[in-house]
């Protein structure tokens, strides 16, 4: 094959990305399973058989899914009436919610922290209104790590799946009434089936992000709630224990990928209908 | 035909400050076809969607075989649609979309299954049944379309521009014989259109649309040779029309002075009224010397086409009022762009409206 | 029923919105208040937060670094990101999918895995330098932000307007000039404003790479918190919101909001 003088610009990008970005990862994984004495699982071994590693596995998918569940709920719902929102308004609220995905996540779950104090806006809100006699301890619960995790990554729910609807035929459920089907009917069978693919752009999105949270969980509960991130920063921080932060971080990574490389297959089997 | 099978009184629509349908009635026969035919704005596809039920009246009924229908949902109403560009459900197959309607209705699927395959049959995309509709093309779009409409047994069914997506050639076949399939079945159809050639085609009414209300309701041969109005005259067919003044009248007929010449027609306007006379293309031969009963212009030829089975003349008029198409099935030696024409067309043929 | 299910979209969409802008707007009041706390309603109305941000110890040197860091960032990955864009949509490059979705991969990995990565690499290859070690990790951040709106706008140009110009009687360097770089200029521009976003607000891979004289300021800002939490940190806050509110709008004169979505 000749060679394309062209071809060659994407040189440069690409061997920075292999070099600065795709070696360390690959030397990471390989210093998961290599200690000091050759080959070893002991990393993975203490990682996976120690049930309080086990239980911050668990916790951390536990968040996640926790976190993704509570963006769909909301996000939804969301996407469609910013679909529907027409022209201007559309504008409007789009940079609303697009907006916080700019606002620094430290100046995000610094305002969650003014929001959740004893003496902050929610307590002053709920007391004003009669609601509460005594101001509430919200802040480091674990109601208020769940909704301070739906408010960092909620845009990322609602601007994929804002999207697909976008682009669905307002004509298709016009369509399915003609042919006698009631709203609910035309919801299931037709507009929840082609939002699909948002949906899942959505979910998996959500999921990688919050299975890997670091800075929301460690503001808003320290080290009241160790997530999988948080434990691999202490083992290198810390503890200097790297062959566990390194299978830690190979876990983490094993994640991240399986959840990508899902959702793309899935969407394919979604589109290819 | 006074067994009216859809009802449409009083109809009035507004958007915001726009009104839309404008105090409209039509009356439809059972199994008759009706087109809407109007420039896009006119109302039309406001009024089907109204039959249809995805908008309310503001005013007005809509009754389908004596049962008024105007507080029912869309998925209430039992009248059928064929989408413009078709609508057709992008996730499911062709047998799928086919059977979407009697999944809806609650039809069991072994009931469903035989009357699927019949409506596959019917539209001839049996080999098709399997195949996801986006793989298809946009004639056989329109057949799962129609077939998808019409397996529910709706009482009425509506198309909205069904034939904009294909080609021209696609197109003239297509509206043979959706009309005859839709005959067959012996529905009763109504067509929205801006297309004067394809609502000649297909309907046996055709509803002439201008802001909101009926500017006629014809066949199309009363539509072509005696429209009710300047509006019609354009929207239907070509014509060469000249605005003048009436010089003398009775007898029910008006003499009328235009630039190229007196010009008698059959009409009643008063002396002095400001008027258009208009003649069809085919009416007009070039002769100097007519038999009687015929006006007789001079004119000038701008520009020729020859469009095979017949030729045009384009007439050289000023601006204005005045627009000059003249057909002859074919044309004479010596003639072309620049060459003085004598025009001759029968006084009986000439048309005579007040001038806009 | 179908007005139902407006409803509850629309109040959802409400809900949304005020969950989301939440956090953000309480800070502003805070940042004006004149108790040392964060209390809320905020009490009387002074500037002193915003003076003692020149006074707090290293938080001034914190923006300055975290600025050059993310400017200089974002023009390598401008000419390292174009340049691949280029070969991607005009040339001929084996696996050109595969190449474009390894290029805007970083984006998907978890931040905190990038950073120890790097920071083993780095002590492996013996790179101590915190300044060089943060403008290394940075490129790779703000990259995929300039490959997926260069690479959008490049696609989307049609290089017939480029013929078109030619034979207008353009050069083919003139006819680039004028038509192809107004073309891409937009998402050229918002890809590097989110670049520098991306890189001034990033905390969980620079984490790793600082030292105790360079700190970028999320650090900073982090740290601060822990050690003396006041408003100082909300008048911050409210700076860096002005800031993102001002680049958000420019982008939107630029090339319109909903073309920016980074998802």
């Amino acid at each position: 094959m000749k060679r394309d003088p062209l071809g060659l610009l994407a040189l440069p990008g690409v061997g920075y990305l292999a070099l600065v970005f795709l070696a360390p990862l690959l030397l990471l994984l390989w210093s998961s399973v290599r200690g000091p004495e050759g080959w070893t699982l002991d990393g993975y071994v203490r990682l996976l058989g120690d049930p309080y590693y086990r239980g911050v596995i668990a916790a951390s998918l536990q968040l996640a899914l926790i976190t993704t569940g509570g963006a769909l709920l909301l996000g939804y719902p969301a996407a469609f009436a910013l679909a529907r929102a027409r022209g201007g308004w559309q504008v409007v609220l789009f940079a609303l919610i697009f907006l916080p995905l700019t606002v620094s996540i430290i100046v995000k779950s610094f305002g969650w922290g003014i929001v959740l104090r004893r003496d902050g806006i929610l307590n002053w809100a709920l007391l004003n209104l009669g609601l509460i006699e005594r101001p509430v301890r919200m802040i480091f619960t674990e109601g208020a790590l769940y909704a301070g995790m739906i408010n960092v990554f909620l845009p990322f729910m609602v601007l994929p799946i804002f999207a697909v609807v976008r682009m669905l035929d307002p004509r298709l459920p016009d369509a399915a009434a003609t042919l006698g089907a009631s709203p609910w009917f035309s919801f299931r069978r037709v507009t929840l089936p082609l939002s699909l693919p948002g949906v899942v752009a959505g979910v998996s999105l959500v999921f990688s992000l919050s299975v890997a949270a670091y800075v929301t969980p460690s503001l808003l509960m320290g080290d009241r709630y160790m997530t999988m991130s948080m434990v691999m920063a202490k083992a290198f921080l810390n503890l200097r224990d790297w062959q566990l932060g390194a299978a830690m971080a190979a876990v983490l990574l094993a994640m991240a990928l399986a959840v990508v490389v899902g959702a793309a297959a899935l969407q394919r089997r979604l589109g290819g209908r | 035909m006074n067994d009216q099978h859809l009802a449409v009184r009083g109809a009035s629509k507004r958007f915001g400050t726009a009104s839309v349908l404008d105090d409209l009635s039509l009356a439809v026969a059972r199994g008759e076809f009706v087109s809407l035919l109007g420039p896009s704005g006119c109302g039309k596809t406001t009024l089907l969607r109204c039959i249809a039920g995805l908008l309310r009246l503001d005013a007005g009924s809509i009754a389908v075989a004596g049962r008024d229908i105007s507080a029912l949902p869309a998925h209430r109403r039992n009248v059928g649609v064929v989408f413009q560009n078709y609508a057709l459900f992008p996730h499911l197959t062709v047998a799928q979309n086919i059977g979407f309607g009697l999944r809806a209705q609650g039809v069991r699927a072994a009931e469903a299954a035989p009357r699927i395959a019949e409506a596959l049959a019917l539209v001839r995309m049996a080999e098709f049944a399997d195949r996801p509709v986006t793989a298809l093309s946009g004639g056989q779009q329109q057949r799962v379309a129609v077939a998808r409409a019409l397996v529910v047994r709706p009482t009425l069914l509506l198309l909205d521009e069904p034939f904009s997506a294909l080609d021209r050639k696609l197109r003239e076949t297509m509206q043979v014989e959706l009309k005859h399939l839709l005959r067959e079945v012996g529905i009763t159809a109504i067509f929205v259109t801006h297309d004067q050639e394809e609502a000649l085609v297909v309907s046996d009414r055709i509803a002439v649309m201008n802001a909101g209300r009926i500017e006629q309701l014809a066949d199309p041969a009363t539509l072509y040779q005696r429209p009710a109005s300047l509006y019609v005259l354009d929207f239907v067919g070509q014509s060469m029309r000249l605005g003048g003044t009436v010089s003398a009248a009775g007898l029910g007929e008006v003499t009328v002075e235009t630039r190229l010449g007196t010009v008698r027609a059959p009409g009643a306007f008063a002396p002095g009224s400001r008027v258009v006379v208009a003649v069809r293309p085919e009416a007009v031969t070039l002769t100097e010397t007519p038999p009687g009963g015929r006006n007789t212009l001079a004119a000038r030829v701008s520009e020729v086409s020859f469009l095979g089975s017949r030729t045009q003349l384009h007439l050289d008029l000023p601006a204005g009022e005045d627009r000059g198409v003249v057909e002859l099935p074919r044309l004479p030696p010596g003639i072309g762009p620049g060459s003085a024409v004598p025009l001759a067309f029968p006084i009986a043929d000439t048309m005579v409206f007040p001038a806009a | 029923m179908e007005r139902l299910g407006r409803w509850l979209s629309g109040g959802a969409l409400a809900l949304v919105i005020l969950f989301l802008l939440l956090p953000i707007l309480v800070v502003i009041p805070v940042s004006f208040t004149e108790a040392p706390v964060f209390r809320f309603p905020p009490e009387g109305f002074s500037l002193q937060w915003y003076e003692k941000i020149g006074r707090v110890d290293g938080l001034l040197g914190a923006i300055g670094l975290s600025a050059r860091l993310a400017l200089l960032a974002t023009v390598i990955s401008l000419l390292l990101g174009t340049l691949c864009a280029i070969a991607l949509v005009r040339g001929v490059v084996p696996g050109a999918a595969a190449v474009s979705a390894f290029m805007l991969s970083p984006l998907m990995l978890p931040g905190l895995v990038l950073g120890i990565a790097m920071l083993q690499a780095l002590r492996e290859v013996g790179l101590r330098d915190a300044w060089w070690s943060l403008l290394l990790a940075h490129v790779v951040i703000t990259l995929p932000f300039v490959m997926r709106t260069v690479l959008a706008s490049l696609s989307l140009f049609d290089f017939g307007m480029v013929d078109a110009a030619r034979t207008l009687g353009c050069s083919y360097p003139v006819a680039l000039w004028r038509v192809l770089v107004p073309n891409i200029l937009p998402g050229f521009v918002s890809g590097a404003l989110f670049a520098f976003i991306a890189s001034f607000d990033n905390y969980p891979v620079s984490m790793f790479l600082v030292d105790v004289r360079t700190k970028t300021l999320p650090i900073q800002l982090l740290n601060y918190l822990e050690i003396s939490p006041d408003p100082t940190l909300a008048a911050v806050s409210t700076c860096l919101i002005a800031l993102t509110v001002a680049i958000l709008l420019l982008c939107d004169r630029l090339v319109g909001l909903r073309r920016l979505a980074p998802v």
